[in-house]
């Protein structure tokens, strides 16, 4: 979806050895958007639109789409429920197949 | 015949046959046709839209966002079928009988839409899978026809990305 707002690259840290956990509960974890491998989508155009959406590296975008091919699926992005779906929904006007999960 | 796109500063030139500007002339309203389909069942449909959550629990989630969601996908889709639309009867005839389009800022990510979503239209109806292998083609095959057009609209998106993609940061 070119016209929608292009959100800036968000790399949340990951939660290893999480300091302190008062409060935390399976909610807090970020959603996680999922592009699945399918016959159709050219490999150089998955590294493109990773590359346009979410400002990734020609290798991170290279890296992911090669995850896709090789495993079926790879997480590409994280964050709130809204943001995950609003990814998901440029990744669609884009022709590729996502989806979001929240890690339980 | 050498390339279809060439950057020229800040537009991509296209140069056609009139056979091939035909070819893609034609795609528009396929795709509109099949953006109005209305069937979730029917497979070309949910390829070009699909579902957001695969979780069954969230179908009260899914349902607001495709609420939220798909007006506004099929509205950028159908302005660019627009432009496509535009830019291709505006081409004009360039040397050796070639038909020469220059596409601007909004009309390059309209045409790669148009050229994908024509491939995953047509991808799924002749069931495309990862082995697909246009040199083994049975020219007598009723389908071998969907398989030329399918192979070379994928040619021509290929050729597109990697005029783009010379362009992005590495």
């Amino acid at each position: 979806m070119t016209g929608a707002p292009v959100e800036a690259p968000v790399e949340l840290p990951l939660e290893e050895g999480a300091p302190d956990v008062e409060g935390f509960d399976v909610t807090d974890r970020p959603w996680i958007v999922i592009v699945w491998n399918d016959p159709v989508n050219l490999m150089s155009y998955v590294v493109f639109v990773l590359q346009k959406l979410f400002g990734y590296s020609r290798e991170k975008a290279t890296r992911l789409m090669l995850q896709v091919h090789h495993d079926g699926k790879a997480a590409v992005a994280e964050g709130t429920r809204a943001k995950a779906e609003a990814d998901v929904a440029r990744l669609h006007g884009h022709g590729l197949w996502a989806t979001l999960e929240h890690p339980s | 015949m050498s390339r279809r796109f060439v950057r020229k500063g800040d537009v991509i030139r296209v140069t056609l046959s009139e056979p091939e500007r035909e070819l893609l002339r034609g795609l528009p309203d396929h795709l509109r046709a099949l953006y109005s389909s209305d069937d979730p069942d029917d497979a070309v449909t949910a390829r070009l839209f699909p579902r957001a959550y695969l979780d069954p629990t969230e179908e009260a989630a899914e349902r607001e966002w495709e609420a939220l969601v798909r007006p506004e996908l099929l509205r950028e889709k159908l302005a660019a079928l627009e432009l496509v639309v535009t830019a291709l009867d505006a081409a004009a005839p360039g040397r050796r009988g070639r038909l020469v389009a220059d596409l601007g800022e909004d009309d390059v990510p309209a045409f790669l839409g148009v050229l994908n979503d024509a491939r995953l239209a047509l991808g799924t109806t002749i069931g495309v899978t990862d082995e697909l292998d246009l040199s083994a083609l049975d020219p007598s095959d009723p389908e071998s026809g969907a398989y030329v057009a399918y192979g070379w609209l994928t040619y021509l998106q290929g050729e597109l990305i990697e005029t783009l993609l010379g362009k992005m940061p590495g």
